[in-house]
């Protein structure tokens, strides 16, 4: 056990158990700290992908926005009664089965790759994004800026409350 | 004055249309002065014209035409127009009859004065009167046949309004409807004879045609015959000839004047005319010929022994005016283009004395039935004067007018069939009969009815002026005419060789006739002429099948009402064939069946058709409800759970290789 | 360390995502287990690039991309259940049945 597998089999165990709490927990609001705690795990699966500005996003991004928006939702939303409904539905076993299915298939992918090795040293990405960013990618970058314009707009104009005159 | 001619028919038409637009009914109206003086300028240019034409002043025939309209033909694949020209034609004998037609006109309008005083509807008497005149004179002067024949048309239509002028009473609104239905039954042979010379001819221009029909071989003898026995009957129709001679006895119903009109100048004598005028056709076919004359025979004939028992002194001079029209038509037939037209014109001046003096009488004595007449020469003398001319003129005693002509006629018949000599000559002898016993009757004897006798007065000035002409010109015409060959080198007509058998007329002819017309005058003395009617009665008594016959009018009237009848009932049969048998039977059963042809249609449309497309709606309705029921909660994640399925059956599918 | 392992990761991951999405009766729930989806998919995407691709840079280019599209999907998803929440006054899906035929 190299130190690189102890690394990754902790932050994969961390990412899958939270992963399942997050679709299986009862309480809402802790599955959506589930929901933080596992994407910070992938998070640190990325470090270990030597991606280093995608880790720095997933942690600005998801651990501390997204995750954290979700769960002012949960919050607002949530009721006192809702802890004592079932929060699963009765397809749970349908699904199961599907999952099942479906694992076997992408195994045979994944296992398709098992020769593939990391072969070069890793290097700071970060210069070569922001040079790709405002190079190659400038047009699909500016239509992001666009889509994250009109969802901003979109967003206030669904959560607008027309206050009764 | 000659190129002005175009007025002649065009002012008393404009004439007769502002007296009956701008004129008001009042009889002190200035309408009768509007007309008079119309149809005095008609007479002067008539005039004028006639005695340049008479001179040989001014060179006849004189003929202006003017377009009227055109139209496009397709003949044999060439396409060419038509030219339609409205234009007028004055030979010789146009010439005559405008005179003739003018001045009968112009004495009718002026007597007409007198005799329709009161009357209330004076000012459309007289804007009738001039209309009618205009269509007899444009019948007269056109170049075209077309226009001929709607002038003739006109003339038939004014004869209607003129006749029923009184339409309030049952008779001249009977006599109206029965003169315009006869005439027009002759109108279809002239119509299909029309039709004939324009397929033959391709013209109505009358010139034109004359110089195709001269050339040898142009005008086929079946072509002419059949053209000319058209236009026969037509001309039948308007001159009152057997057969269809049966409405002018009861045109009698109208006013007086117009009587005189239609008998002397205008209805009837357009129909001798326009054989006249058409006579290079006839001339071409011995059978139109034939008929002409025959016609005319068998007419002279019947109606003369007609006039022997009628008592109506208007019915008498009607049947003399039929009478006198066949012998103008046996003329023509003959031959005699000349005689028959000298004829047509000496009668126009002595039947309009004779109308006019027997509507000096009725205006008198306010009857027309000669039974309640006599002995009026004394309280009328100009009136018994004035008719006793006329009548010696209708007789042929000469020097009279009417003897100058009759025995121009009776010479071409002589020339042409002894047979037909005789009946004519017998015929003949019968006008003298009647017309002295109709004088007998009216003039001469005791008064028979005392009341009406007592108040018989004589005439006015403005009747009795019109009388006293046309007494004169009736003594003078004949003469005047025949003198030095005026009239033949005016209206004459070079016959082809051979139609006619030159038979020379045994000299002293006339003289002969004549003795025997005396003999006849002789003889309606002795039975109407002294008051003793006796023999005439005896007479009446022994032959009374004949009489009866006679007053029938040989039942004509009857052979007509009962052709009518037949119609009516042929009508009536086809009617009911029609609406019971041919509508009941074909149509409505037809229909039935087709109903329920449709019927059974939509039954199987929809039993069958219509259930299985239902069906199939339905089929895919029930399907449709099924795969909802399986499918459709609304539930967005068990949408997701069938992609979920799909997508987890193609990794199977994919495994499974 | 292989290429494998990573993808085996992100597979599992995506199930579990899939899992929740299909089973999850809270629509808040369901939207969780949609960003996991987008995980599995970065997870794969970081990895391919680490992997097979060292020298650019091209597959985390699309990761930060899908992040982003991401986090913009949140927030209008987030303002519809918002939206939603007030008119039905519920967060359960099963409740959401209008389009049902």
């Amino acid at each position: 056990m190299t130190f690189e597998a102890i690394v990754f089999y902790s932050l994969s165990a961390l990412v899958v158990i939270s992963a399942l709490g997050v679709v299986m927990h009862r309480n809402t609001v802790h599955s959506s700290l589930f929901l933080g705690l596992s994407l910070a795990g992938v998070a640190g699966i990325f470090a270990s992908l030597s991606a280093d500005f995608l880790f720095a996003g997933q942690i600005l991004i998801y651990v501390s926005g997204i995750a954290v928006l979700i769960m002012f939702v949960v919050m607002l939303l949530g009721r006192a009664s809702d802890l004592h409904l079932r929060q699963v539905n009765n397809q749970w076993l349908a699904a199961v089965l599907i999952c099942c299915i479906s694992m076997v298939g992408l195994w045979r992918v994944a296992s398709s790759f098992s020769g593939s090795t990391v072969t070069t040293a890793a290097q700071p990405t970060t210069k070569l994004l922001g040079q790709l960013m405002m190079g190659d990618y400038a047009v699909p970058f500016e239509l992001v800026s666009l889509v994250l314009t009109a969802a901003l707009l979109g967003a206030i104009f669904f959560s607008h409350v027309e206050k009764p005159e | 004055m000659l190129e002005h001619a175009y007025l002649i028919p065009l002012l008393p038409l404009t004439t007769s249309l502002i007296i009956l637009l701008f004129f008001k009914e009042d009889s002190h109206s200035p309408a009768p002065y509007l007309g008079l003086a119309a149809m005095f300028w008609c007479f002067v240019q008539s005039v004028v014209i006639f005695y340049g034409a008479a001179s040989g002043a001014s060179a006849l025939p004189y003929e202006a035409n003017w377009t009227w309209f055109s139209f496009a033909a397709d003949v044999a694949g060439k396409g060419f127009t038509v030219p339609m020209p409205i234009g007028i034609l004055i030979d010789g004998p146009a010439s005559v009859m405008l005179v003739v037609v003018t001045l009968v006109s112009f004495l009718v309008q002026l007597y007409s004065l007198g005799y329709m005083h009161g009357d209330p509807r004076f000012k459309r008497y007289y804007a009738f009167l001039s209309f009618f005149t205009a269509s007899m004179l444009g019948l007269v002067v056109s170049s075209n046949l077309l226009v001929t024949f709607a002038c003739w048309e006109l003339v038939g239509v004014s004869s209607y309004l003129l006749i029923g002028f009184w339409f309030e009473k049952p008779g001249p609104a009977y006599a109206s409807k029965k003169a315009f239905m006869t005439t027009k039954l002759g109108d279809c042979g002239l119509y299909l004879a029309l039709l004939l010379i324009w397929a033959k001819f391709g013209t109505f221009n009358i010139t034109a045609m004359t110089v195709s029909a001269a050339m040898p071989g142009y005008l086929s003898t079946a072509a002419a015959t059949a053209i000319g026995l058209g236009i026969l009957f037509g001309a039948a129709g308007k001159s009152a000839q057997w057969p269809l001679f049966i409405w002018l006895p009861d045109a009698m119903e109208g006013p007086t004047p117009v009587s005189a009109l239609i008998h002397a100048a205008t209805m009837v004598a357009a129909g001798i005319y326009l054989v006249g005028k058409t006579y290079f056709i006839f001339v071409h076919s011995d059978i139109a010929m034939g008929a002409v004359a025959w016609t005319g025979l068998v007419t002279a004939l019947l109606t003369a022994t007609m006039a022997l028992v009628a008592y109506d002194i208007k019915r008498v001079l009607a049947f003399s005016t039929v009478s006198q029209l066949g012998f103008m038509m046996c003329a023509l037939g003959c031959g005699g283009y000349t005689a028959g037209l000298f004829h047509l014109t000496t009668h126009a001046f002595f039947k309009a004395l004779l109308f006019l003096g027997a509507g000096s009488v009725i205006h008198a004595v306010h009857t027309n039935d000669m039974r309640q007449m006599g002995g009026l020469a004394k309280k009328m003398p100009f009136t018994f004067a004035t008719m006793f001319i006329g009548t010696l003129a209708i007789s042929g005693i000469p020097p009279f007018a009417g003897y100058y002509s009759k025995d121009m006629i009776l010479e071409k018949v002589y020339a042409y069939n002894h047979v037909m000599f005789y009946l004519l000559t017998f015929a003949a002898l019968l006008t003298a009969f009647y017309m002295f016993r109709m004088v007998f009757l009216t003039f001469v004897g005791d008064d028979r009815d005392h009341e009406k006798h007592h108040h018989a007065h004589e005439s006015p000035w403005v009747m009795l002026g019109p009388l006293v002409l046309l007494a004169f010109l009736s003594f003078v015409s004949g003469f005047g005419l025949e003198h030095g060959g005026l009239f033949e080198r005016l209206v004459n007509f070079k016959l082809p060789e051979g139609l006619v058998p030159e038979t020379e007329a045994p000299a002293h002819l006339g003289l002969y006739v004549t003795g025997l017309v005396v003999a006849s005058i002789m003889l309606s003395w002795r039975l109407y002429g002294r008051n003793d009617f006796r023999l005439a009665e005896s007479l009446k008594s022994r032959f009374s099948i004949l009489f009866s016959v006679l007053e029938n009018r040989y039942g004509m009237d009857a052979l007509f009402l009962g052709l009518v009848a037949f119609c009516d009932r042929v009508a009536k049969f086809a009617f009911w064939f029609d609406s019971s048998v041919i509508d009941q039977f074909f149509v409505d059963s037809w229909g039935l069946v087709t109903t329920l042809l449709a019927e059974l249609s939509a039954l199987v449309d929809n039993i069958f058709v219509d259930r299985t497309v239902d069906g199939f709606g339905g089929l895919s309705m029930d399907a449709g409800v099924l795969l909802r029921s399986l499918v459709t909660h609304g539930q967005a994640q068990e949408y997701l759970m069938y992609i979920a399925v799909a997508v987890s059956l193609f990794t199977i599918l994919i495994l499974s290789r | 360390m292989t290429l494998t392992h990573y993808l085996t990761l992100g597979a599992i991951v995506f199930l579990i995502g899939i899992f929740g999405a299909l089973t999850r009766r809270n629509i808040i729930g369901i939207l969780m287990s949609i960003e996991l989806i987008f995980n599995a998919a970065n997870i794969n995407l970081a990895a391919f690039n680490r992997f097979l691709h060292p020298q650019g840079v091209a597959g985390q280019a699309v990761a930060l991309f899908f992040i982003t599209i991401a986090a913009a999907e949140v927030v209008v998803g987030l303002a519809l259940v918002l939206a939603i929440y007030r008119n039905t006054d519920t967060v359960y899906v099963e409740d959401f049945s209008l389009l049902k035929g």
